[in-house]
């Protein structure tokens, strides 16, 4: 096949990381270049896969992929202005680096980074929020605007690099969670947070008294070790909200590792049913539940689906879900690792189908095979 | 102006009478009239209006206007200002207001399911005794809807901490465009699959028809500081503002007014504004009371800093108010200044203020025009206000005039079009200064998605020729290209 730019042998593919064999892997250094791939993919009806981190991968219905994007060569940090508390960087950024960088000044993405490797795309993709989620919202609050490549090799820029905005179809909110579907994330911009001066970390006996104690912390998180609140601000205001909770203090954020075994599980409930559904969790399984929000990311040993059927129904009749967010290939073709589709699906396929005519871009892997 | 008078469709009257009653339904030329405009300056041509109550009838409505090739136009409070609910083409003006019910409130959940005709205050004093509130807070919120706010994804004073409407959107029950009803987003975190919640919030009526809402509410602020800041010039207290946010805080509203704005709201409100200062900038701070002291001690030490006349903080929550009377309802002052105004909404990183305000008072200077500003300063979203006289023949269209060029300055600077009023009829012909015709064409196929025969709104947003058959559309057989 005669490729624009720089293809990546199929030996170096497999050697790195966990990249599933494909014809042909490709790393492009502009979105130019991705659009390129893109369109011989849409052009030849190739199954595409992009590939970020691949900290992520485990998300959605598995994609037996024609040709691989990797993205980590679009990596550039385009303009960062701190007066105006926002960034724009292309996605296969990794946010360990751009947060490193924002720290310089005190400011911060808020995307999660338990892993270096994690990109900003991947994140974005994926739909996941960081355990500050409580006191700042979702990351889909914070993508102000975004340039994709859709399917057909489409560069399309929507929202715009301003904190408020209603100029159009709000485009760039749609890619966050929509696992590339609706387009390769190319480039975003983020608002950003300032990063206040004092953090601590106070254990707490029960986390419903403590989110009732408290304004807005940061974040209230149980593991099956405990429970503790994470506040930050001003030297005084941490110091007097915790001392309204009483228990042991530490300076900083001491935050819980996420667990990570051979299967993962997003529970995700209305706030007021986690106990309930931490209650309900399978004997064995780890967790760091995020109190106040309705999550909590499991981990386990061992491939229960007969449990995690129970757990499901449960959670789909209480109006959460149940997500399989990673595990071995073969337990994907025994569980739907989303469980109930939404509503709206015929919806969703237009949608793809504007971005991605033949859909070819992470084909399927969406709830309903969208 | 005779053609707003004439288009009547008596078949579609009688089909919709049949469906709600004689009294719902509403066609006589006085009652188009009344609902061919919003609080802007555009006018429709409504075929027939219907105030539908339940989603249901919202569904029935919608399944009639397609029978009988008519486009439903939704409405709310008509507070809007870029035309959003205006029946450009004529069809049915479907008012929500009749669905005002706030179901059912979920203190441990912090939401409530509430119909799209709840006024977006009443929502807030309603969740009062839980001790929360509806965070969106748009200057209209008296008389606006929630129904509304979710069209144009509004903002308002507090959306600088809080963010717009779409963060306090969790779910949507919406009647389509065959007329079925689906809910979409979840009361739980991250519903699994495309958000569809979020691209419907802000998408101005044109997808679907909002009936019932999933809102989340914030809880109150123990503690609250609320301080009016005089300076000299405009300049200063934008410098104040990029030095509050340089300091790494997000104060929970940071707005600014000039000189004229000030004065004419003083001339009825008598609220202690200090009139002969060139602008004053309204800071408020919210949170536990350690931080808030801390918060507004240093606004205050910023604001010295950039030659401050006077710091005066509310002494109790009667002066709080006070001051946030006379921010909110600064529109209805410029009565005194001429009988029309044309308020504007445009955005720019808020590091380029300064600048953009300077042209502004150009550009009112060449069009000779009075520009009064009160506008959200901390988010750099300028509201810039044109008080006119609409029976001097010609000044509508210089005022446009000068509203496009305050656009393209904006734009010019990194800005958009429009921060939280939305595009409606008002903007989509400058959606090209900011958008290449691949991005708009992609746009318009989000709407074909979910209208792709053009049921709800047509003609809003979108420009005419969005469409691009260049990139790879499917050309429908037979058509003309």
């Amino acid at each position: 096949m005669k490729t624009p730019f720089g293809a990546i042998p199929a030996a170096d593919i497999s050697a790195d990381q966990a990249i599933p064999p494909a014809e042909i892997a490709l790393a492009p250094t502009t979105l130019e270049q991705a659009s390129q791939a893109l369109r011989i993919a849409t052009e030849r009806r190739m199954k595409v896969l992009v590939w970020g981190g691949g900290n992520h991968q485990g998300y959605g219905h598995r994609v037996h992929p024609d040709m691989v994007l990797i993205t980590t060569s679009l990596d550039r940090i385009e303009v960062w202005e701190p007066e105006d508390l926002t960034i724009v960087a292309e996605a296969g950024a990794r946010i360990s680096q751009v947060e490193e960088m924002l720290a310089g000044k005190r400011q911060t993405t808020v995307l999660p980074h338990h892993s270096p490797t994690a990109t900003i795309g991947g994140a974005l993709a994926a739909g996941l929020s960081s355990y500050k989620r409580f006191r700042y919202g979702p990351t889909r609050d914070r993508v102000l605007e975004t340039k994709v490549v859709t399917g057909d090799g489409r560069i399309v820029r929507s929202g715009g690099r301003v904190v408020k905005n209603v100029t159009g179809y709000d485009i760039p909110r749609l890619m966050v969670g929509a696992l590339g579907r609706m387009g390769l994330i190319g480039s975003v911009c983020l608002k950003l947070l300032p990063t206040p001066a004092a953090a601590v970390t106070v254990s707490v006996e029960d986390p419903a008294d403590a989110l009732a104690a408290l304004y807005r912390p940061l974040a209230v998180l149980s593991t099956p070790s405990g429970h503790s609140a994470f506040l930050w601000g001003t030297q005084a205001e941490v110091e007097s909200q915790a001392a309204r909770l009483g228990g042991e203090m530490l300076n900083g954020h001491a935050w819980p590792t996420v667990p990570s075994r051979l299967v993962g599980w997003s529970l995700r409930l209305p706030p007021s049913r986690l106990s309930e559904g931490l209650e309900r969790l399978p004997e064995g399984w780890d967790y760091v539940a995020q109190q106040g929000v309705g999550i909590a990311e499991c981990a386990a040993d061992q491939v229960e689906i007969g449990a995690a059927r129970e757990l499901r129904g449960w959670a789909e009749s209480v109006g959460g879900a149940l997500v399989l967010t990673d595990g071995p290939e073969t337990l994907y073709e025994r569980i739907d690792p989303w469980g109930r589709a939404p509503a709206g699906l015929e919806y969703q396929r237009k949608l793809v189908a504007g971005f991605d005519p033949f859909g070819v871009l992470n084909g399927g892997r969406l709830p309903g095979g969208v | 102006m005779a053609a707003t008078l004439t288009g009547r469709n008596t078949k579609l009257r009688d089909d919709l009478i049949r469906l709600l009653g004689a009294e719902r339904v509403m066609d006589s030329a006085l009652e188009r009239h009344l609902y061919a405009k919003d609080a802007g300056v555009y006018r429709g041509n409504p075929t027939v209006v219907v105030m539908i109550e339940t989603t249901e009838e919202a569904a029935q409505v919608v399944r009639t206007a397609r029978r009988h090739g008519v486009p439903v136009v939704a409405r709310g409070a008509g507070t809007g200002l870029s035309a959003g609910a205006v029946p450009e083409v004529g069809g049915v003006v479907l008012v929500t207001t009749r669905m005002n019910r706030i179901e059912e409130i979920d203190a441990e959940n912090h939401t409530a399911w509430v119909g799209p005709g709840v006024i977006n205050l009443d929502l807030s004093r309603a969740t009062t005794p839980f001790g929360m509130h509806f965070a969106p807070d748009p200057s209209s919120q008296s008389a606006c809807t929630v129904g509304g706010n979710i069209a144009c994804n509004s903002g308002g004073p507090h959306c600088l901490s809080e963010g717009s409407t779409v963060n306090h959107i969790l779910a949507l029950e919406v009647v389509t465009d065959t007329g079925d009803v689906m809910i979409v987003g979840s009361g739980a975190p991250d519903p699994v699959g495309l958000d569809l919640r979020g691209i419907i919030v802000g998408s101005e009526g044109t997808l679907g028809i909002v009936t019932r809402a999933l809102v989340k509410l914030t809880p109150n602020p123990p503690d609250v500081r609320t301080m009016a800041v005089a300076f000299a010039t405009i300049e200063d207290a934008a410098a104040t503002v990029s030095g509050i946010i340089a300091a790494g805080l997000i104060p929970a509203a940071l707005e600014m007014m000039d000189q004229l704005m000030m004065q004419a709201i003083e001339n009825w409100l008598h609220a202690g504004l200090p009139v002969e200062a060139g602008a004053l900038l309204l800071a408020e701070v919210t949170g536990v009371t350690e931080a808030v002291e801390a918060e507004a001690e240093m606004i205050a030490g910023i604001a010295q800093s950039n030659k401050a006349l006077s710091v005066q903080v509310a002494a109790s929550p009667a002066e709080r108010e006070l001051l946030w009377k006379s921010r909110k309802s600064a529109f209805g002052a410029v009565a005194q200044a001429a009988p029309d105004y044309y308020l504007h909404d445009t955005v720019v990183p808020r590091t380029r203020l300064v600048e953009a305000m300077r042209q502004v008072y150009e550009i009112g200077q060449r069009y000779q025009i009075t520009m009064m500003n009160v506008f959200h300063a901390g988010d750099g979203n300028l509201h810039p206000l044109m008080a006119f006289d609409a029976s001097e023949p010609g000044r509508l269209d210089e005022v446009k005039a000068a509203a496009d060029e305050l656009v393209e300055l904006c734009v010019e600077k990194g800005g958009v079009l429009s921060g939280e009023h939305g595009i409606g009829m008002e903007k989509r012909h400058l959606m090209p200064l900011l958008f290449t015709e691949m991005d708009l064409d992609a746009q318009a196929r989000v709407k074909d998605a979910f209208d792709a025969e053009g049921v709800f709104n047509p003609g809003k947003v979108l420009p005419e020729g969005s469409r691009c058959f260049d990139f790879g559309r499917p050309v429908p057989e037979g058509a003309w290209v």
